[in-house]
């Protein structure tokens, strides 16, 4: 299991570097995704497969999804064809996919000869455990988490509104005057 | 673990805020009305104060691993719920013309200042990272609240930014001193420091980490270089509030982190604290020397006031415990009144603050009162006796003496020199004539503002601080009484 965790690691930093170096946002995102699974075989590895689970799923799964389709929804427009042809070109998903096969192949090697869910050096601790930990002694924590992401929607939410306050308002003002206007030119 | 009834007694005062954020929230789904949801929480605020009150005879306990209420943390729950009424207030008139969605504030207010209560009663990794993500989460919200115009905008972005690597920072940290140590609570962090010195670079690195990411959250040189900008960007509200609430709860928990955690007893993390208040009592000052901008100058201020109070974090015995007390509690009365009166005279808001000085030029001479105000604040901001700022650089003084920091002791002193030059410009500015009268018209305090609750507010703030300096003696009562037992 050692050899898989160093490797994972390795990739996630790579991966990691790719991400910041990228200039292209959808580029960097798969790579992110590409860190993020690395990321869930280290926590295999060590032996939490709870949290590997929760990493694909989670973060892998919908936060990153909902990333790619957010940026590539932002390109709308003239050009959204020419782009997304461009996209699909080998020479974006080469790298990516390169890492994501090492990641598999460490992951079938590392159940092949690991026999299972083993750990760098500690123990397994599985779904039941976790949970045990959250709602016992951490049950506040989860409370608090809950607020902070409160906190968050409606911080997003009052700065990521529409504009629909002035801009509103000044669209039905023009449209309550058009059609009176309409009434006196035919007046 | 099983809850009991004292346990959730002592969790009282977090409980009325989170119910009152939540009221808030609901009432805004069903009807906007501003002056509901500012009343409600008020009412919800004044609640959680008077139900400290009731968890007072249960202090200390312990609820859960991750939170501790002890007299501790309620002295600075009380004053960072009564710095958030005050916020409260000053916000209600500021908004009324707001022109877009205004109850939102009050739900990132209430949100925030659930973070900080969780913060000075965290004595556990976890409630730390928690209540200092709850804290800063909401101001970047509010921060941005004016989000149409651009210094709100950039204030907030820079914030989140910043705040956000900040909080890489602490995490880096709390990891590498977990992995040390095995045990999330302050008390275990780094307990093996006297047996095992291979693990000290381990340990170093990790403290080191985590101090960066409170240095920056207090705005510590030289990690202040947002303050300015944020200060002078969010909205007069949020400044009083990102001054006097955040700083609170974060110094408290800094503070409890050096008396409890083996980790912080490393000689090397003594001399780094010390430069990095010297810097920011030098720099703080230095800079808010040339500025023209009343809410800069503040920025730069508090760096410099922050910098003075960590005199307090090296020397870490008894005695720094009271200063903190007492030094905080004069510098969130100061604080709020100063900022008070710029969100009053920015009131009710219109597109911008009135922070440039030169709209206070000859502010006596419209409205003598505010004016009145703004000098004592003034005055106690530069540590004048017969005010409160004097009481607290006094036991900042007294503090650094026993400890034999005289260096701090030193920058103390030249900080409150360079200081004071500024803080008299700014009163000078108020009593000059106006050149233009009738001309700055725009930029002036409703006319009855002294009958608006943000009114009262710094007046009655502005007797506190008089009051403070001159009868200091039930405040240190006060304080000693609540950080007898810590450390």
């Amino acid at each position: 299991m050692e050899i898989a965790f160093y490797l994972a690691a390795l990739i996630a930093v790579f991966a990691t570097f790719r991400v910041i170096m990228h200039t292209n946002a959808v580029h960097a995102l798969l790579y992110l995704i590409i860190s993020l699974l690395a990321v869930a075989v280290v926590f295999y590895a060590l032996g939490a497969p709870f949290a590997a689970a929760l990493e694909v799923i989670v973060y892998a799964g919908a936060i990153m999804v909902l990333f790619v389709f957010v940026v590539m929804m932002l390109n709308l427009g003239g050009q959204t064809a020419h782009h997304e042809s461009s996209w699909l070109t080998p020479g974006i998903w080469k790298g990516p996919a390169v890492l994501a096969g090492l990641l598999l192949a460490i992951l079938c090697f590392s159940l092949w000869y690991g026999g299972g869910i083993g750990s760098v050096g500690g123990d397994t601790l599985s779904a039941r455990e976790v949970g045990m930990q959250m709602f016992g002694p951490y049950l506040l924590a989860v409370e608090l988490a809950a607020m902070l992401l409160l906190a968050a929607l409606i911080a997003a939410s009052h700065v990521g509104r529409n504009e629909d306050t002035q801009l509103e308002r000044d669209m039905n003002e023009a449209r309550q005057r058009a059609p009176s206007g309409v009434d006196e030119e035919e007046a | 673990m099983n809850m009991t009834l004292s346990h959730l007694i002592a969790l009282l005062p977090l409980v009325i805020v989170c119910v009152t954020v939540i009221v808030v929230m609901l009432g805004i789904a069903w009807r906007r009305h501003h002056f509901v949801s500012a009343t409600i929480t008020t009412v919800g605020l004044n609640l959680a104060l008077l139900s400290l009150l009731a968890v007072l005879p249960l202090a200390p306990i312990r609820v859960t691993p991750i939170l501790l209420i002890d007299h501790y943390a309620l002295l600075y729950m009380a004053l960072m719920l009564i710095a958030a009424l005050a916020a409260t207030t000053l916000a209600h008139a500021y908004l009324e013309g707001f022109d877009d969605q205004k109850e939102e504030y009050y739900l990132l207010l209430g949100c925030s200042v659930l973070g900080g209560m969780t913060l000075v009663a965290s004595d556990h990794l976890l409630s730390l990272f928690f209540g200092l993500e709850l804290l800063s989460v909401p101001l970047y919200g509010m921060a941005a609240y004016a989000y149409r115009t651009r210094p709100s905008l950039e204030s907030g972005i820079k914030y989140m930014v910043l705040s956000a690597a900040a909080s890489a920072f602490l995490l880096f940290g709390m990891a590498l001193l977990y992995a040390e140590s095995g045990s999330l609570s302050f008390s275990a962090l780094g307990a093996s420091l006297y047996g095992d010195s291979a693990h000290q670079s381990w340990l170093s690195m990790g403290i080191g980490m985590m101090v960066i990411a409170m240095a920056f959250k207090l705005s510590l040189v030289p990690f202040h270089l947002w303050t300015a900008d944020v200060y002078e960007g969010a909205p007069a509200p949020v400044s009083a509030f990102l001054a006097t609430v955040s700083k609170v709860a974060v110094f408290a928990l800094l503070m409890r982190l050096f008396m409890t955690a083996p980790v912080t007893g490393l000689a090397s993390l003594h001399v780094v604290v010390s430069i990095i208040a010297f810097l920011s009592m030098l720099v703080g000052n230095l800079m808010a020397l040339r500025q023209d901008n009343i809410k800069r100058l503040l920025g730069y201020s508090s760096i410099a006031h922050l910098g003075y109070l960590l005199t307090v974090v090296v020397a870490s015995d008894d005695m720094a415990l009271l200063t903190t007390g007492v030094y905080l509690i004069t510098y969130v009365a100061t604080t709020l009144a100063t900022f008070g009166v710029v969100a009053l005279i920015s009131s009710p808001w219109r597109g911008s603050d009135v922070a440039s000085l030169k709209y206070y030029r000859g502010l006596f001479w419209r409205r003598p009162y505010l004016a009145a105000v703004m000098t004592v604040m003034m005055l106690s901001l530069a540590g004048i006796p017969m005010t409160a700022g004097f009481i607290g650089k006094f036991y900042v003084i007294a503090t650094g003496v026993e400890a034999g920091l005289w260096w701090l002791v030193a920058g103390v002193i030249i900080g409150s020199a360079l200081g004071l030059y500024y803080y008299l410009r700014v009163m000078v500015m108020l009593y000059l004539h106006d050149d233009d009268p009738g001309g700055e018209q725009r930029y002036d305090a409703a006319n009855d503002w002294v009958q608006r609750a943000g009114g009262i507010m710094v007046i009655l703030l502005a007797l506190a601080v008089l009051a403070l300096g001159i009868y200091p003696q039930p405040m240190l009562q006060l304080v000693d009484a609540a950080t007898m037992a810590v450390g």
